[in-house]
């Protein structure tokens, strides 16, 4: 009985999965047969100890079956064991390629489980299978596709899974995997095995991203199509900022690439709910807030009536601390009057008055005369400054925060809003912007900018040190991810996140008739003490660049806030 | 001695003398019982910071009323500044909900904060920082008014910070 078991079980190892191979591995694309696995364990641990031995060590073996593990592993043992001297040992200079082979070397994990070793690897084992219609050469740098002769072998193009920084990169799998650096220095068609960590990844990732940018742009969609998922599967393994804001700028692309237009933006009351949360999250729009704040107080010194007129209410954060600091400033408040102005809520016909009625009583318990009056209009270019009756005894201050650069979505909008602007006669005119230039007539320098923008914007939330990530911070992201996707996959007026830097700002206003206000180093010192507050503070950096007040991430300024008067002029 | 529990026996005169001759002289070592001023008290308390303020308030009952009082707190937001704060800043803070919260949701944070970063220089701020505490303050008073139960603009204070 038990030898007609025992062939029955033979019998269905034979018919099942492929001659006996282990359901394990064949999951992830490996055949190797059960009786072979011990076989293969002592292969992996011999070959992790000649590695681990002569770090230095390259394999040159072409394998031209990635799913027989056991096969290459032996060419390989063969080969390492008698090393061959067509080593390409320029690629061992960068110096990034030699920890991942450090790292691999004191792991243990390599040599006792071979399937928890596969399991690191990526899934992209099959998945890669049939991308050989696709013409990778398009990735510039030969990031993905090194320049070789032998085309066959480029179609399965496998590498190590980024994961995380604390897994180490495992064993290649099958075909070459170059590393960035190898670029350019492989001039002869042999292959060489070159671990990949998380780093090279998310290089890989943005090369892959502008290559498919590139693409779109020549309307070449199907390599676009191609390189999008590409992009999907490296970001999804990549962990952190790099891997969530390619993620964003791929969905984005893809919506460009199948023409799925967002139809309708999110409604104003959803979007000022992200607003919130992205106000919670980092500090830029408390700096800004602040900054301008500073410059209208300054304005603002001697008068005993003010009026602001703010071009995006959302809700009324910015005004709580001038209240306050009107309240307290010497000589007593003046008599502040606000004017708010905001597009139309869907459900929420009275969002404003109830913004207004929360400010009044804020500014009743302190003791702030304080008049509200509140605006609905779809777009900044529709107020009419009559409407906003400026009196004449009042010192009026315009305030903008991230509200001009949809004007230019229009012809003609922002000239209308800036000569309306002059024509309420305003003492100060303050403008808060994002500090990058996504308006270029062209997709590709506009994608470009987009994502070295995002992400720094994106870093600078990952260093805020939020573990686990609160529904703050997601939302923020979600906020970010909703211009990320405007600025990528709209176009003519619906796309309206035409975000302009300083200088091209600065040159709109002088062409207006606006003069700057240089903000003080009052503001300056206040917004460095804000910065200092927040975790990660030692990132955000605070500079003054003409008068203006630009926060940033590290190196890369992010907003600016700005201040412009009338030109004052010499006839009287 | 001991006494226990009950009143003592009416003595004859003769020991009722003496008796209370003896307690006259522990009488007239004066025990200082530091409930009975007051004014020292506060004086005393004064100097405490917060966290020792709280666990102050938890001694005895009149501790705790004097711990509760804004005054000692308003002394302690302001102890480092140099020149005394204007007096219009009171009614604005008390409106705001008062000293003591004015302390521990905003002037202490941003005190330990600032003192962690180097970038910010230490004897020039103080003044700006009871400024940047009360806008904040009127941020976070402003943010409750909105309904928000978990005002959360100023949670960012209360995270570990990376230093």
């Amino acid at each position: 009985m038990s030898s007609g078991k025992a062939k029955i079980w033979e019998e269905e190892q034979d018919a099942g999965g492929g001659g006996g191979v282990d359901e394990l591995l064949a999951v992830l694309g490996y055949k190797v047969k059960c009786s072979e696995m011990n076989d293969v364990a002592d292969k992996l641990e011999q070959l992790e100890m000649v590695m681990g031995a002569a770090p230095n060590l390259l394999c040159d073996t072409v394998h031209y079956n990635p799913s027989d593990l056991s096969g290459w592993l032996q060419s390989m043992l063969s080969e390492l064991n008698n090393p061959p001297n067509t080593l390409n040992y320029r690629m061992l200079q960068s110096h990034h390629i030699d920890d991942p082979l450090h790292v691999r070397a004191e792991s243990s994990s390599v040599t006792t489980n071979p399937q928890q070793q596969q399991f690191e690897t990526t899934q992209s084992a099959r998945i890669y299978d049939d991308d050989s219609e696709y013409d990778l050469r398009a990735i510039p740098g030969s990031a993905a596709y090194p320049q070789t002769q032998d085309g066959e072998l480029n179609r399965k193009r496998l590498k190590t899974s980024g994961g995380s920084n604390s897994a180490p990169p495992l064993l290649p799998s099958s075909s070459p995997i170059v590393g960035v650096a190898a670029a350019g220095t492989v001039s002869e068609p042999t292959r060489s095995i070159v671990l990949v960590d998380s780093h090279e990844t998310g290089v890989q990732l943005v090369h892959t991203l502008m290559a498919c940018a590139e693409a779109v742009q020549q309307d070449n969609l199907k390599l676009a199509d191609a390189l999008v998922k590409r992009v999907e599967l490296l970001a999804a393994s990549q962990a952190g900022a790099m891997g969530k804001v390619a993620t964003y700028f791929a969905e984005a692309l893809a919506r460009r690439i199948y023409k799925i237009y967002p139809q309708d933006c999110l409604d104003a009351s959803s979007s000022d709910i992200l607003q919130m949360h992205f106000y919670e999250t980092c500090p830029y729009l408390k700096f800004a807030h602040f900054t301008a704040n500073q410059a209208i107080l300054e304005a603002f010194a001697t008068a005993s009536k003010v009026h602001v007129i703010d071009f995006g209410l959302k809700q009324g954060m910015q005004w709580p601390a001038l209240i306050q600091a009107l309240a307290l400033r010497p000589g007593g408040p003046p008599a502040f009057r606000l004017t708010g102005i905001g597009p139309p809520q869907a459900d929420n016909m009275d969002a404003l008055q109830q913004v207004g009625w929360k400010l009044a009583q804020l500014a009743e318990a302190i003791g702030v005369e304080f008049q509200f009056r509140g605006f609905v209009a779809n777009s900044l270019a529709d107020i009419d400054p009559s409407m906003v009756d400026v009196r004449p005894d009042e010192a009026v201050a315009v305030n903008s925060v991230f509200e001009l650069h949809p004007m230019l979505a229009r012809p003609g909008a922002i000239d209308k809003v800036l000569s309306s602007i002059k024509s309420m006669k305003p003492k100060i005119f303050t403008i808060v912007e994002q500090e990058a230039n996504h308006n270029g007539p062209f997709f590709v320098e506009r994608f470009n900018e987009a994502l070295h923008y995002y992400s720094s914007l994106f870093d600078s939330l990952e260093g805020s040190g939020l573990v686990p990530p609160t529904q703050d911070l997601l939302m923020s992201e979600v906020y970010l991810g909703e211009q990320i996707c405007n600025v990528v996959a709209s176009d003519g007026a619906d796309r309206v996140e035409r975000h302009e830097t300083l200088t091209q700002w600065r040159a709109r206003m002088g062409m207006a008739g606006f003069e700057p206000v240089h903000l003080g180093s009052n503001a300056f010192r206040q917004a460095s003490m804000l910065l200092a507050l927040f975790a990660g503070g030692n990132g955000y950096r605070v500079e003054e660049n003409n008068g203006c007040l630009m926060l940033g991430w590290h190196t890369r300024p992010l907003i600016a806030t700005s201040a412009w008067q009338l030109i004052v002029s010499d006839s009287p | 001695m001991i006494m226990v529990g009950h009143r003592p026996r009416p003595s004859p005169p003769h020991e009722a003398m003496q008796q209370k001759k003896a307690e006259d002289t522990d009488q007239k070592r004066p025990k200082f019982f530091i409930n009975d001023h007051v004014d020292i008290l506060i004086e005393i308390l004064k100097h405490l910071d917060g966290p020792s303020l709280c666990v102050a308030s938890c001694v005895c009952r009149l501790w705790c009323t004097i711990a509760r009082n804004d005054s000692l707190w308003e002394h302690l937001c302001f102890r480092h500044v140099s020149s005394p704060a204007p007096s219009t800043v009171r009614p604005v803070v008390v409106a705001l909900g008062g000293y003591k919260r004015l302390y521990m949701v905003c002037v202490r944070p941003v005190l330990s904060r600032l003192g962690h970063s180097d970038r910010v220089r230490r004897r020039v701020w103080t003044r700006e920082v009871v400024q940047l505490s009360l806008s904040l303050f009127c941020v976070d008073y402003y943010e409750r008014r909105l309904g928000d139960a978990s005002a959360s603009s100023l949670m960012f204070l209360c995270k570990p910070v990376n230093v």
